[in-house]
């Protein structure tokens, strides 16, 4: 299948600082991607060349073929959402989304029409004659997603549209735009540092770290088979532990927190013995008992912390010095004691090897 | 106490803004001088301005320079504005202190200056000369109202209007400018009223052709202490109190008449 965006070799250069290096990435038609990476990872940077805005040092832009690297960000017909939503304050809401209309010479009367067609998309009838300034938070991103969708782009890009919003209208505003970007089936690129809101809403995940690509991948990829140390430390939770490998055919390793471990699945084929890797446990794989149980692998700690979150509660112990974390389903941590010893218990499963 | 300080502080203000109210009831005195309190009411000076051309000759040449001081105070400022607050170069900061400086200087050195200056360049005593020096005095306050009031402005709404389309001129004329249009007006008034006000310069270099009125005042108070100045004090005290207060009023009523007519802005 040949993608729809196409993206290679983008390098961007601040000065001496360079913010993106080579940076290769393919988007099919319709595709929802979110780009997830720590601030300064280069995931805006990488936004902004796309829109126009930035100028890459090096590298090409393609939608469905043609060339975009040259094209001024208003000929690019790429529609954004700000994270500031950047509504025109002296504009209503009709006319906030008229606007990309205006623009592109469509009749008065007929571009009125589609913007407040856009409008009841978005859930926002009868608001046509506010002002931004007299809306919600909530309200605002709507029209500013009506804005940016109003005129067909061939393109959608969030910009951590969600961030200024309170946790329930954040979690409403995901499955709002996951809504909209079905029914419209616009190819959208997400851009957030939030690793839920990248989990629950995308087709695909890029992890961006250090103006690199580290992991590209469906979200339970990515969670489950991290391509890195660092995709396995920022997504989710994760206890990573250092150990050297012992033998290559039982796939055995030794660490020197929880001695010798046999490790499942990995993110690389080829190993050797006494090479340095990384093991990744989950904390939601690990069962916590007052005896080992029989068939798994079991190691000691003691309990330092107990985090409730009511369905669920994080355990934190430590081993030698190092902190270790278990999450246990609710109904299970009444047993449990701040203080107290415990069992580890976890199969060869649940170990994943990355190398990186 | 805390009622104490309140009667202070209406104290305070009342002996501040006594000077600037005294004259209207001063301007309808019947007294032949200026005087306070007046003897008696009528409305005789306000006549006697309005038929006199040696006053109203003044007033036309006084609006005339203050318009177009404002014209070029704001050709040369909008551009500036914008160099100074949005782009990095070298010797921003050397500009930054020369947009200020006529703030700094006092007005006798510069009035002193331009003499001598336009008077070896022949503009001394015109409109042009004055409207020029009048010029470089109204820069500092439009700059630093402009420059507030674009340092405020959210560049990301121009890249927004850029990703929907608009051209960088496109985006000026329905983005950029609609929204600084209140710091624009504010900054054109401040520029009018400092050259409407101004007095020291004017006295040095508007001559007899050029006459502006704050220097017709100070001719005509110092030969005699005529009453119809306390008229013309009362008209430039209503006409800039107007100015002020104007956009304020018809805000309020652009909102009233707002709610009155569309019940669509106030249904949730």
């Amino acid at each position: 299948m040949t993608s729809y965006l196409n993206i290679s070799g983008l390098k961007k250069d601040f000065g001496t600082f360079t913010a993106l290096h080579d940076v290769d990435l393919d988007i099919q038609k319709g595709e929802f991607v979110t780009f997830l990476g720590p601030s300064g990872s280069g995931k805006t940077t990488t936004l902004m060349i796309i829109a126009g805005f930035e100028k890459a040092t090096k590298g090409r832009l393609t939608i469905e073929g043609e060339s975009i690297s040259d094209l001024a960000p208003q000929d690019r017909n790429i529609g954004i959402v700000f994270q500031n939503y950047a509504l025109f304050p002296h504009k209503t809401a009709l006319d906030n989304v008229y606007f990309p209309l205006q623009m592109r010479k469509v009749k008065k009367t007929e571009g009125r029409r589609k913007a407040q067609e856009m409008l009841e998309l978005v859930g926002l009838k009868g608001f046509e004659h506010r002002h931004p300034k007299e809306m919600s938070g909530g309200q605002q991103q709507r029209v500013a997603l009506a804005r940016a969708l109003v005129f067909e782009p061939d393109l959608l890009l969030l910009d951590e549209p969600l961030g200024a919003l309170d946790k329930n209208l954040r979690e409403s505003m995901q499955i709002e735009i996951k809504r909209i970007q079905k029914t419209l089936g616009v190819t959208t690129i997400f851009v957030t540092h939030d690793q839920t809101e990248a989990m629950s809403m995308s087709d695909r995940i890029v992890v961006f770290s250090n103006g690199k690509i580290e992991q590209a991948g469906a979200p339970l990829e990515i969670y489950h088979k991290p391509g890195t140390r660092f995709v396995a430390d920022f997504i989710g939770e994760s206890n990573l532990i250092t150990a050297t490998i012992t033998n290559v055919a039982t796939r055995s390793a030794e660490s020197a927190l929880l001695g010798v471990m046999t490790y499942g699945d990995g993110a690389v084929d080829t190993l050797s013995g006494g090479q340095e890797v990384t093991l990744v446990l989950r904390p939601e794989h690990i069962k916590l008992s007052r005896e080992p149980i029989a068939g798994c692998f079991s190691s000691t700690m003691t309990i330092e912390t107990i985090v409730n979150f009511g369905d669920s509660a994080l355990v934190i112990g430590h081993r030698d010095g190092t902190a270790l974390r278990v999450r246990v389903p609710g109904a299970d941590v009444v047993i449990l004691k701040e203080g107290d010893d415990c069992y580890l218990n976890w199969t060869e499963d649940n170990v994943y090897l990355v190398t990186e | 106490m805390n009622q104490t300080m309140k009667i202070i502080g209406v104290l305070v203000v009342l002996f501040i803004i006594a000077p600037l109210v005294i004259v209207v009831p001063m301007s309808l005195s019947t007294s032949p001088s200026l005087q306070f309190p007046p003897p008696g009411y009528w409305f005789g000076y306000y006549v006697q301005y309005f038929q006199d051309p040696s006053w109203l000759r003044p007033m036309w040449n006084s609006i005339v320079i203050a318009l177009a001081n404002t014209v070029l105070t704001m050709l040369l400022v909008v551009p500036a504005t914008f160099a100074l607050v949005r782009h990095k170069f070298w010797g921003k900061s050397l500009a930054n202190i020369m947009m200020l400086m006529p703030m700094a200087v006092p007005h006798i050195v510069m009035a002193i200056g331009y003499y001598n200056y336009f008077g070896q360049m022949g503009i001394v005593f015109s409109k042009l000369g004055v409207v020029l020096a009048h010029t470089s005095l109204s820069v500092p306050i439009t700059f630093l109202v402009l420059s507030a009031n674009l340092k405020g402005f959210d560049q990301t709404l121009e890249r927004a209007a850029r990703s929907l389309g608009a051209t960088p001129a496109q985006t000026f004329r329905h983005v950029t400018l609609p929204i600084l249009k209140p710091g624009l007006m504010v900054s054109a008034l401040f520029a009018f009223i400092q050259s409407f006000d101004e007095t020291v310069v004017a006295i040095f270099i508007s001559g007899r052709d050029a006459e502006t009125l704050p220097r017709k005042m100070f001719d005509s108070i110092r030969q005699e202490a005529d009453p119809v100045i306390a008229v013309i004090s009362s008209l430039l005290f209503l006409i800039v109190f107007a100015a002020l207060f104007a956009p304020l009023a018809l805000r309020g009523i652009k909102r009233l008449s707002g709610r009155a007519t569309s019940p669509s802005t106030t249904r949730s």
